[in-house]
């Protein structure tokens, strides 16, 4: 093979590719096209469950952090008056102490102004990743989200009755109605507080000021009315009061747990009804049956939707994932190898239709055996090849050499390493240029970026480049091994021992995806030290979520090999069964 | 000097997208010994104020490969047998191109018969009028071209891309019938359907 020229014509091709993409690549629309049809909505599903497990948290840890608070007060009980005195903010502390009981409701009651918050929470949470979360997750993450937010107010809802209860069998006012006259009240009943008066009256509007500063209107007149609750407390007898609040108590916190507990058995649900993201994916897979199909879709709204932004402005071009990919021509040879595939598939169903009795169970047997050869180990167990070296690239490099050897076909991953070596150059490059403030550029590099320092958004468009051209020279190599495997191959060579090789193979290259991703986060990460967390997150997230939808690409191309490795074993088994 | 897979290069100016449609699947069928199964290229090309994006399919001449390359046929939209005019081995070969190109493609796949290295005149094997009779025969398009000095080869993708865009337009080519009836279909190369041309490929081609 006279592979120089070869390989010069490719090393034009991707410097064409990398101009190319550089115009067209495009982030912020990327999920709107691809999103939909994602093979890895599964991913997404999972970030998504982080977020709504979130309330749950916050919840659960105010709780707790109250709680830890009011035990601390017990222990303390001796410095009671200076510690009421400077914290301001733990006044509802000073009657407790002196009613332990009261605590709980305290809790309660807290917790449930919490809730106005905790929803809060998750709306600014969807509001405030608009950019990265809720762009990057399209209309599905949101509606996701939102439903999440339901669930959370129903729960909200849930809890508020608890407390409702709790306060009317305490036979007080609501709390919006005690807020209207709780500073009269508290002040009316200063005077007939021994110890908690004082403190009371005169940190609650300091409390009521910072409940306004902080949560807002709702949660100053809770406080109001908790205050004013307190100082109609301060003139009940202290027996009745107590005996009162302890049922009080334990219904609010009966309630409270189990309102806790619904709030994780909703959170399982939606992550559950969340799921089908994947599902769904996955049907949209076999009903379009190719995944080169879905792919190419989702790249064409990016383009349509590139083109009316186009129009409408000039916006600056980032990365796009989908769009590198095809530039680096992944889709090509994923769609080839999907055609060899497919053919290969007809051909082997072809063969066996025509066996029969013992023949076509052996055979079956052994085209079985073929298949489990290819079973995935799950990616973290590393392989034994792999587990030795994770440190050093370069090695898993030479074990992908290596298994490639060994699949015997004359192929060498030039490219790939290629493609490995620019994503290191421009990593090195970076993390040299982040370190020193102006360090010297790197002038005889010809890759495509640029000399001055670079912004976050270009670093992760080299991320997402560098994953996007990897992966689609990883696919090329499977699908040049799926071509040789089929056709003039060394038959010296059994399907088995290539289906081994091969599955190794592919759990180093997503070794090596995952290692790569890694480094890209942190490089990004070194870059954005200074930028506000709304922006570094999401491009993060992207950068992980392209690996492992790279990692995605990379197993589905090798599924694609079994087809044809099963076919080359009929063809270079014993029986002459199969065509050529 | 070079191959028409070498017609992709040097590329033109990155362009950006065409706003619509799927890609156009164009076979390149060139006697050239450096491409191992499939190579792939894009090119744009505006038709009637349309930007058409053909995606090159760039397969192997070879006869090992052959087998192959067959695989990729279908669901082209458009191939270009590459021959060399300076040697007529690889005029030779047409015929059986020719054969597996109407089998299995799409019956109104455009076929563009390319005579390349149209620089090459004094070493010329391969006349010009035989040629296009040839191509006249078989209902092909035919162009000498020259991917060296680039002579005609943007006339070449141009000329396809138009002939493709007609047939759609007329309907003779629903692509996406083509599209789909790819990949559910069962293969067709069946046994039995050996190249007629079984005459070992001569890597003589000098790119």
């Amino acid at each position: 093979m006279a592979q120089p020229s070869q390989e010069g014509r490719q090393k034009a091709e991707m410097e064409e590719n990398e101009d190319a993409a550089i115009t067209w690549s495009d982030e912020t629309g990327r999920e709107e096209g691809r999103l939909d049809e994602d093979p890895m909505n599964k991913n997404v599903g999972v970030g998504e469950g982080e977020k709504m497990v979130h309330p749950a948290n916050t919840l659960e840890g105010d709780a707790e952090s109250k709680i830890e608070n009011a035990a601390m007060m017990e222990e303390s009980g001796e410095e009671v008056q200076p510690f009421a005195e400077e914290e301001e903010e733990d006044s509802v502390v000073i009657p407790t102490r002196k009613r332990p009981e009261h605590i709980i409701p305290q809790v309660e009651i807290g917790d449930r102004m919490k809730e106005p918050l905790v929803e809060d929470g998750v709306q600014s949470k969807a509001e405030s990743s608009g950019g990265g979360w809720g762009s990057s997750l399209g209309s599905w993450g949101m509606s996701l989200i939102s439903s999440a937010t339901a669930t959370v107010s129903s729960v909200g809802h849930t809890l508020s009755h608890v407390v409702e209860k709790a306060e009317e069998s305490l036979g007080i006012l609501s709390p919006t109605e005690l807020s209207a006259e709780g500073e009269e009240t508290t002040q009316a009943t200063v005077p007939t507080e021994e110890a908690g008066g004082p403190a009371g009256s005169e940190e609650d509007p300091v409390v009521k000021e910072e409940g306004v500063e902080v949560e807002g209107d709702e949660k100053a007149f809770s406080h109001g009315g908790a205050f004013g609750m307190l100082g109609k407390l301060g003139g009940m007898t202290a027996s009745s009061i107590t005996s009162i609040v302890q049922n009080t108590s334990k219904t609010v916190i009966t309630g409270g747990l189990d309102a806790l507990e619904l709030i994780g058995k909703k959170t399982m649900d939606i992550l559950a009804e969340g799921d089908p993201g994947f599902k769904r994916t996955k049907g949209l897979i076999h009903r379009t049956n190719t995944l080169s199909q879905v792919l190419r879709e989702a790249k064409e709204k990016e383009e349509q939707r590139l083109a009316q932004q186009d129009e409408d402005s000039l916006a600056a071009p980032k990365a796009h994932y989908g769009l590198l990919f095809d530039e680096f021509q992944g889709l090509s040879h994923l769609e080839a190898l999907e055609m060899l595939s497919h053919e290969s598939d007809g051909n082997l169903q072809a063969v066996l239709s025509s066996l029969s009795g013992e023949d076509l169970l052996r055979v079956k047997a052994e085209l079985d055996e073929i298949k489990s050869a290819m079973i995935l180990e799950e990616i973290d167990v590393e392989s034994d090849v792999v587990e030795e070296k994770d440190e050093k690239e370069q090695d898993l490099m030479n074990i992908i050499t290596e298994l490639l050897f060994q699949v015997h076909i004359g192929v060498t991953p030039d490219k790939l390493n290629r493609a490995r070596q620019k994503a290191d150059a421009w990593l090195k490059e970076v993390q040299e240029d982040s370190t020193p403030k102006e360090a010297a550029e790197g002038l005889e590099k010809e890759e495509v970026v640029k000399p001055e320092k670079k912004s976050v958004q270009d670093v992760h468009s080299l991320c997402i480049q560098s994953l996007a051209e990897v992966t689609a020279r990883s696919i090329e190599q499977l699908h040049k091994c799926g071509e040789l495997i089929l056709h003039g191959a060394d038959p010296d060579v059994s399907a088995m021992q290539r289906a081994a090789s091969l599955t190794r193979l592919t759990v180093a290259l997503c070794k090596e995806l995952s290692v790569k991703s890694e480094k890209f986060a942190s490089c990004l990460s070194t870059v954005g030290a200074q930028e506000k967390p709304e922006i570094l997150n999401p491009l993060v997230t992207s950068v992980f979520l392209e690996a492992s939808n790279s990692t995605m690409y990379i197993q589905d191309g090798f599924q694609l090999l079994l087809p044809i490795l099963q076919l080359s074993h009929l063809q270079h088994s014993a029986t002459p069964l199969a065509p050529t | 000097m070079l191959c028409l897979k070498a017609l992709m290069h040097p590329t033109p100016p990155p362009t950006p997208p065409p706003h619509h449609s799927h890609p156009l699947r164009v076979l390149v069928m060139a006697d050239c010994p450096h491409t191992i199964g499939v190579e792939f290229g894009t090119r744009i090309i505006e038709v009637s104020g349309q930007k058409v994006k053909l995606q090159i399919w760039d397969t192997a001449g070879q006869e090992r490969f052959r087998a192959v390359t067959r695989s990729y046929y279908r669901g082209a939209a458009g191939a270009l047998m590459v021959y060399d005019i300076t040697r007529r081995s690889t005029y030779n070969h047409l015929s059986s191109w020719l054969t597996d190109a109407r089998n299995l493609t799409n019956p109104n796949t455009v076929i563009f018969l390319i005579g390349n290295k149209a620089d090459l005149e004094a070493q010329r094997d391969v006349t010009y009028e035989e040629a296009k009779q040839f191509a006249e025969e078989n209902g092909l398009l035919f162009l000498e071209a020259s991917a060296k000095t680039g002579d005609n080869v943007e006339e070449a993708f141009l000329e396809t891309a138009k002939k493709i865009y007609q047939n759609i337009q007329d309907g003779s080519l629903d692509l996406n019938a083509a599209e789909s009836g790819v990949q559910h279909k069962p293969a067709t190369s069946q046994p039995g359907r050996l190249p007629n041309d079984t005459q070992p490929a001569k890597d003589a081609c000098s790119c």
